[in-house]
Order: structure tokens, then C-alpha cells, then sequence
């Protein structure tokens, strides 16, 4: 016997480690929502060098702008070009924080009309991994943030919060595979389930004799409960019937465009 | 033991650079799992039980920053090593080419478990659209990582003056197995 389990030791180590992560694996799909020590530490522990990051590609942007424009400018006068370069400096900067002021009116303005209260978080992450998508954002349970809580941006919806560490949460984008929400299309008020396909949406289980059209928008239907009614979600991009089965095959583009997610909002509290 | 220790910091550094870093510059099918590449090489160049703790505390990492659960690339990264130290014992891991070629395999392998692991366990099938089409750019994208961090390594042995060729691999050759 034990010269049979020196025999295959390497194979018997094999099957139970592969076991123990699959079990492992298993496990934590049951508990999506909740988040484990390790992964609160790994969140905590990148926070800020994510965040530390974010900060240096703003400033290697603004600096790279001004070395651009100072090519430029050395065919003019040094005085001119000091002042010019001050100037353009200021401008920039002003530019900067008026687009960001724009950003985060739109972003107000969107939360207004929700009528519930909404904390803003600035997207400092993305995911690793080409399949998954996922965002981390600069604010945790230290802001009051948990598991579950949804996450808009002035376009739409962007996703919901599934991991909580002290100053960082990560977010499952709509356009996640794993990611499934009840939706409606707004002009028809057509019922069906919103799937994630990486950069669109699919919308599942929408009955094959419901008028849907390309172009029309789809909305969250407020089933469920995590996101309120009416939120926009994609807008209507292809629309295939099949000769016989009970539902149509939708697909929409979603209207937040996640390449450029730089501020958004959690949705924090009830309908007020 | 510093080897060790110097693979885990290398990848916790990858980690951060793969969430942060990379996709300000990829989209996400032409963004390199480098952290996929430390484990190929690290299953050819640590004795197995090192092996095996650095690919479940990477794995675990990267399940922490990447996908929607923590297990999915503690499994996976599993595999890899154990299937790259089977394959390692057939093959002249010594030639540089056959390495890319292990890494081209180990990305397609990672995309096919991957699949398998969402599909059978997670039940979450579209997730199979997102992933295989890209497989194709994955292979290429990492093997020209690949090609890149390798060669770094060889310009770096050169500068300390040791284990010339691969690096590690020769280390293996000691240490293989044990």
C-alpha cells in the first residue's frame, strides 16, 4: 500500500489539491456578495497604488500636453513662450477641472432625477483579465458602501458593488458575463433579462411576438430591487427572429461607454 | 527561499500592473496575462511544492483583482503548473523557442479551463463569446510579452554574471522534482 502511495504520490497530491480549489471554488460562488479576508487585504493593499497611478497618469498627460505645445512654440520669443506656456498651463488645468465640473453635473443631474441619495467615487481599476468585467473604485466601507449597492454614471448604469474593502470596492460592470439584470424596452414596455457580452448587452428571453426595433432603449425595470426603474441601459443594436422558438435574439449597445469611466455614482439609499 | 519570495513580489507587482497600469494602454483582448507567464516560468524553474504555493497565492491574487470570485485561477494556475511540470520532464525546456511555444499552449490551455470552470460551475455560458474569440490575441499578446520579459531576464544574468541560458532553468536541472 505505502509503496503504492509512493508510486502515484505526485498524481494523488494533484487530483486533491485540484479538489480542495474547485471545493474552494464552489464555495465562494455560493457567497458572491461576500467579500473574504484575502481579498479585502489585496483591495486594501492596491488601492493605493491604483489610486498613485491614476494621480501619475493625469500629470504625465498634462505634462506631455505641455511639451507638445512647447515644440511649438520655440520659434517664438522666450518671454512669449514663458507666458504663453504659463498660460496654457492655467488653461489646461481650467479646462481639466471644467470638464470634470461638466462630468459631474451631468452625474448630479442624473442622481437629482433619481431621487435617492448617491455617493461619488472616482474609478481608479480596472479588471485583470480580458473575460471579466469589473472596475475599482476609491470608496469602501468606510463610506458607508456594501455589497450589492448600484453604481450609475451620467450615461446609465454601470454595474453593481460585489467587494468591499475599506477604501476601495470593485464593481461588476452590466457588460460582465456573470452579470444578469431584469430590463425592459422603454417604448413597448417588452420584458427581459439583460446579459453581459463584454462590450454589449443580450437581452434574454424576450418573447418572439414583442415589438422591439432597432434603436429603441432599453431600461432597468426596478425588479429586484438594486436598481431603481427606469435607469437607461443600452440602446437597441440587432434583432433576429428564428423561424421556430418561443423568443428573439436582441442585442444592445450599452449607453455608459465603460473605455471612458472616469467618475460614477452609488446609489446609496430607498427612494426618498 | 529569496527566489521565492523575489517570484511572489514579481507577481504581486504584475497584479497591480495588469489592474492598473495595462488597461490605459489595452483593450482588453490584446491585454497580457503576465502573471500567466510568471507561472510558466516558475513551473520550470521551482521545485514543485514551491511551485505549487506561488501559483495558489497568485492565483489567489488574481482572483482578487480580476473575475467575480475567489477560487477560479487558484484552479487554474493549479493545473498549469502541474500540467507544465509533466510536460516539462518530455521536453528540452532549455530552448527559448519551445518556451514561447509552452506559453502559447499555457494561454490557450488557461482560456480553455477558464471556459470549462465558468460553463460547468459558474453556469455563466455567454461568457464563452467573450473568451474564445480572443484566444487568438491572448496567444500573440503573450507570447510577445513573453519575448520581451525573457529577454530582459537574459540581459539581466548577463549584468550579475550567473546562471547563464534560461534563467532558473539550470537551477531546475538541480532541483527538479524535489
Amino acid at each position: 500500500m505505502r509503496e503504492l502511495l509512493r508510486r502515484y504520490q505526485f498524481l494523488l497530491l494533484a487530483i486533491i489539491l485540484l479538489l480542495i480549489t474547485v471545493i474552494l471554488y464552489s464555495y465562494n460562488l455560493r457567497h458572491k456578495t461576500a467579500t473574504t479576508f484575502f481579498e479585502r487585504a489585496i483591495l486594501t493593499f492596491a488601492a493605493p497604488f491604483q489610486v498613485g497611478v491614476d494621480g501619475i497618469v493625469d500629470n504625465v498627460t498634462d505634462v506631455w500636453g505641455n511639451y507638445l505645445w512647447l515644440v511649438d512654440a520655440q520659434k517664438r520669443n522666450l518671454e512669449l513662450e514663458q507666458e504663453n506656456l504659463e498660460l496654457h498651463s492655467q488653461l489646461q488645468q481650467v479646462e481639466e477641472i471644467s470638464l470634470q465640473n461638466e462630468r459631474l453635473r451631468k452625474l448630479l443631474a442624473f442622481v437629482d432625477d433619481l431621487d435617492r441619495p448617491a455617493l461619488p467615487a472616482q474609478v481608479i481599476g480596472e479588471d485583470g483579465s480580458n473575460w471579466a468585467r469589473t472596475i475599482i473604485i476609491d470608496k469602501g466601507t468606510r463610506a458607508g458602501l456594501y455589497s450589492g449597492l448600484a453604481v450609475v454614471s451620467a450615461q446609465g448604469v454601470v454595474g453593481r458593488i460585489m467587494k468591499t474593502a475599506p477604501d476601495s470596492s470593485r464593481v461588476l460592470l452590466i457588460t460582465d458575463a456573470s452579470s444578469a439584470l431584469a430590463a425592459l424596452i422603454q417604448r413597448t414596455r417588452t420584458r427581459g433579462v439583460a446579459r453581459g457580452l463584454g462590450a454589449k448587452l443580450s437581452i434574454e428571453y424576450a418573447l418572439r411576438d414583442s415589438d422591439i426595433q432597432i434603436g429603441d432603449l432599453l431600461v432597468t425595470s426596478g425588479m429586484g430591487g438594486v436598481f431603481p426603474k427606469g435607469l437607461p441601459l443600452g440602446l437597441v443594436e440587432s434583432v433576429e427572429k428564428d423561424q421556430y422558438g418561443l423568443f428573439q435574439q436582441v442585442t444592445a449597445t450599452p449607453t455608459t461607454d465603460f473605455s471612458h469611466l472616469e467618475e460614477v455614482m452609488v446609489i446609496v439609499g430607498e427612494d426618498q | 527561499m529569496k527566489g521565492f519570495f523575489l517570484f511572489l513580489f514579481t507577481g504581486i507587482v504584475f497584479a497591480l500592473l495588469q489592474s492598473s497600469v495595462l488597461p490605459l494602454f489595452f483593450s482588453p483582448n490584446w491585454r497580457p496575462n503576465l502573471i500567466l507567464i510568471l507561472i510558466l516560468y516558475l513551473g520550470l524553474s521551482e521545485n514543485l511544492p514551491r511551485a505549487i504555493i506561488a501559483s495558489l497565492l497568485l492565483g489567489a491574487i488574481q482572483d482578487s483583482l480580476c473575475g467575480p470570485n475567489l477560487g477560479l485561477y487558484i484552479s487554474v494556475y493549479l493545473v498549469i503548473i502541474l500540467a507544465t511540470r509533466v510536460l516539462s520532464d518530455q521536453l528540452n525546456v532549455e530552448s527559448p523557442p519551445l518556451l514561447l511555444l509552452l506559453i502559447a499552449g499555457g494561454t490557450l490551455l488557461q482560456n480553455l479551463l477558464i471556459g470549462f470552470y465558468l460553463t460547468v460551475f459558474a453556469a455563466t455560458a455567454p461568457v464563452l463569446q467573450i473568451l474564445f474569440p480572443a484566444i487568438p490575441q491572448q496567444i500573440m499578446t503573450n507570447v510577445f510579452f513573453a519575448t520581451i520579459l525573457l529577454f530582459l531576464l537574459l540581459r539581466f544574468q548577463r549584468l550579475f554574471g550567473y546562471r547563464s541560458g534560461l534563467a532558473g532553468l539550470i537551477y531546475q536541472s538541480k532541483h527538479h522534482g524535489t
